[in-house]
């Protein structure tokens, strides 16, 4: 018996062996495969996601760095759109990239984030993309200690070291979130919906879901207005402390739904996919966010994209050609008159019944020539007096 | 109302078939710790079987065509596949402790360690990151299901029952209850039942009457991995969208602690996972909860902390475990390796 046993025990432990053995052999060769692939046909328009997230180069060295946010690398929405820019870039110019998680994932410490850009430089990197605000205390003691090496900061601004001198070699790039966040609102309201729902990565604290979800607010409120109907507002920062998916969120918003809510903007992260598979249960719908979400579920009617790929192969593109000192140590800003925040317009990703592209495009044109301002404060979210807008903050 | 209902069933399955795995175990005289181990393995096996399985031709097909009675197989089959590897895991557990004799409570907390380090770094490996997804859409899409499968539309009711216990319910969860009734009457009304049970009470009398102790050992922490498994798989497959993350929120532990709340006795575990489910759900939809449809949400009107309702299940755990613990009688053999010499 005993012997019998130890055997099976032992079979079952090689047999682990064995299917992880084969798990790794095939992606490294689909990996070989695909780089090969794009090598030869060297085309500009590529599928981000045909290019492999690890490679491995010939000396050891990469050159692009990108350092995740909390959350995970296949998000579908920030890290990945951040990935795809680096990626892309990486690919068109036959760089070699890499990404680096910080440890401990969601309650990664700013050791750990310090851990992963160290890891990043010493592994060669010219270019370390940094996602997210939160690497802030990190990043600043990794730009002083590395000045030579370029940081771009996504969701970032400007930093200063302890001296209070700004870094130069840092790089902010920041998005007018608000203008995406109002035109989402915008579209959702004049499409009929009236019963909404924003439910945010950060618990409160991320300036750019902040900014999402203000203009989100206001967005509805003018829609509301022009219809002259009154729309019902659920806004709520639970369970998104982490930006990660929970079966707590999940039953919340299945609340939500349940109870006549419509549509639901998934403003954060990994929490889209709770928020969507809540949406997918009780027949409801899904803003996405950040990148064009519509390809994850058919129940996402439109996005609040962001620019983000295109951001940072913009600003990788500024350290290659040598011009890195034009953006580092500034604040950059990109909103509707960088076309860096739009809703997708594609026929597959275009859901909305009435709403047209059309009155989308001028809306934008409003936006885009002034006479539209979408304020970006957020702290005036509660203290506004909403005029069409029931908000309920939860 | 209806909401309230099938979320707190959602949240109550999971743990009550937890919780009568842990009872399989305990009555056969081992005490199995490794509950939560073993479901974060089954979420995780029933995850990547249901993950591998979408990319193949005959499930595709049925998805796109609508046929979801194939979907229902593929779930059914993710179970039992998860309940298999479950099985398999607690042999660990089995053979540490049966075997070698080694100290059961040691045995489980090393299997909860190791369950979750192991999955991830099997996910890490396959996924390239911390959370294994279904290759292609969500949990709801694929299995769940809805009143559109039988015909109805978009906007007729099937009628309060009907609304409230087929529309937007998974397979999973009367599997489990059905399974959980049959091993119940298993466990007391057959043979095999009583023989179990007294191995956890009095084995040395139960080896001088000849039955087998080490063979029933086995069977009650088979039965128990396997219960385990699938409470897993079925946890991560109807509150946690079909995903694994080395994590299942401590279901196992509460599973454990309903186990000694319910007295290691079927109807009274299944009272009480329904209790800590419907607390469950109330944590994390209070504020859009309104029982009699008049349009007022009490619980959020209240104004109490949302904290507050998040520690409600665990609080009440604590004052039931209280007032409850002094009536619990406990298999007496449990956690004792059976020894033939003492006899």
């Amino acid at each position: 018996m005993k012997k019998i046993l130890a055997l099976l025990l032992a079979s079952m432990m090689v047999l682990g062996l064995a299917a992880c053995g084969g798990e790794s052999t095939d992606t490294t060769d689909q990996n070989e495969t695909t780089t090969e692939g794009t090598e030869t046909t060297e085309t500009t328009a590529v599928d981000p996601d045909s290019i492999p997230d690890t490679m491995t180069s010939e000396d050891g060295k990469y050159e692009v760095a990108f350092v995740t946010d909390v959350g995970q690398l296949k998000d579908k929405s920030f890290n990945q759109g951040t990935f795809d820019g680096v990626k892309l870039y990486a690919n068109a110019n036959g760089l070699s990239y890499k990404y680096y998680q910080p440890a401990n994932s969601s309650e990664a410490t700013d050791d750990d984030r310090y851990d992963a850009m160290k890891a990043a430089v010493d592994g060669g990197a010219k270019v370390v993309v940094c996602a997210g605000y939160l690497q802030e205390a990190a990043l600043k003691r990794a730009a002083a200690e590395f000045p030579d090496v370029p940081f771009i900061f996504i969701d970032g601004y400007p930093l200063q070291d302890d001296s209070g001198n700004t870094l130069t070699n840092v790089a902010g790039i920041a998005f007018q979130e608000e203008q995406a966040g109002y035109l989402a609102g915008y579209a959702a309201v004049k499409d009929g919906f009236t019963k909404l729902g924003f439910s945010g990565g950060g618990g409160g604290t991320n300036d750019a879901c902040c900014r999402f979800g203000y203009g989100y607010v206001q967005g509805a409120n003018a829609a509301a207005a022009e219809k002259d109907v009154t729309v019902d507002m659920n806004y709520s920062w639970q369970y998104g402390a982490t930006f990660q998916a929970s079966t707590d969120l999940q039953t919340m918003i299945s609340g939500w739904y349940s109870n006549g809510t419509e549509i639901v903007f998934a403003c954060g992260g990994s929490m889209f996919q709770s928020i969507v598979a809540a949406a997918s249960a009780n027949d409801g719908y899904v803003i996405g966010v950040d990148v064009d979400q519509s390809g994850e579920s058919d129940y996402v009617i439109t996005s609040a994209m962001k620019g983000l790929s295109d951001a940072v192969q913009w600003a990788v593109g500024h350290v290659y050609d040598g011009t890195f000192d034009t953006i580092g140590g500034t604040a950059t800003s990109l909103g509707v008159k960088d076309h860096a925040v739009a809703l997708p317009t594609d026929a597959d990703s275009w859901r909305f019944e009435t709403f047209t592209v059309e009155e989308y495009e001028a809306l934008y044109q409003q936006m885009l020539d002034g006479t539209l301002v979408v304020d970006n404060d957020f702290s005036k979210l509660e203290t506004t007096e909403w005029t069409n807008v029931n908000l309920n903050v939860i | 109302m209806t909401f309230l209902i099938q979320q707190t069933l959602i949240y109550a399955v999971p743990l009550m078939i937890v919780a009568l795995a842990g009872v399989f175990a305990e009555r056969s005289g081992i005490i199995n710790l490794a509950l939560e181990g073993i479901m974060i393995f089954g979420a995780f096996i029933g995850v990547l079987f249901v993950r591998t399985m979408q990319g193949s031709e005959v499930f595709t097909a049925a998805k796109a065509a609508g046929d979801w009675a194939t979907l229902q197989g593929l779930e059914f089959m993710a179970m039992a596949v998860a309940a298999l590897m479950g099985a398999i895991f607690s042999l660990l557990l089995s053979f540490a402790s049966i075997n070698l004799r080694a100290d059961q409570t040691i045995g489980g907390t090393a299997l909860n360690l190791m369950a979750p380090a192991l999955v991830l770094f099997f996910i890490r490996i396959i996924a390239n990151q911390n959370t294994l997804q279904m290759a292609e859409g969500d949990a709801a899409s694929w299995f769940m299901i809805k009143k559109d499968m039988f015909g109805y539309g978009r906007s007729d009711s099937m009628g309060i029952l009907g609304e409230t216990f087929i529309n937007r319910t998974y397979l999973a969860t009367y599997l489990c209850i059905l399974l959980f009734i049959v091993l119940a009457i298993l466990l007391y009304k057959t043979r095999f039942g009583l023989r179990l049970r007294s191995c956890g009470e009095n084995p040395q009398a139960a080896d001088s009457l000849g039955i087998n102790v080490y063979k029933m050992r086995y069977a009650g922490t088979t039965i128990s991995g396997a219960l385990a498994g699938m409470g897993g798989f079925v946890y991560s497959l109807t509150t946690a969208n079909c995903t694994a993350n080395g994590d299942v929120a401590g279901f196992g532990f509460l599973a454990l602690a309903v186990m000694i709340f319910g007295n290691w006795k079927p109807l009274n575990i299944a009272g009480a996972s329904l209790i800590f489910g419907l607390f469950k759900c109330i944590a994390a939809s209070y504020s859009s909860i309104d029982i009699n449809g008049d349009g007022v949400f009490l619980l959020a009107d209240l104004g109490i902390s949302a904290h507050f309702y998040r520690m409600l299940p665990y609080l009440i755990t604590l004052i039931v475990l209280a007032f409850t613990s002094k009536n619990s009688r406990a298999p007496k053999a449990e956690g004792i390796p059976y020894d033939k010499s003492t006899r």
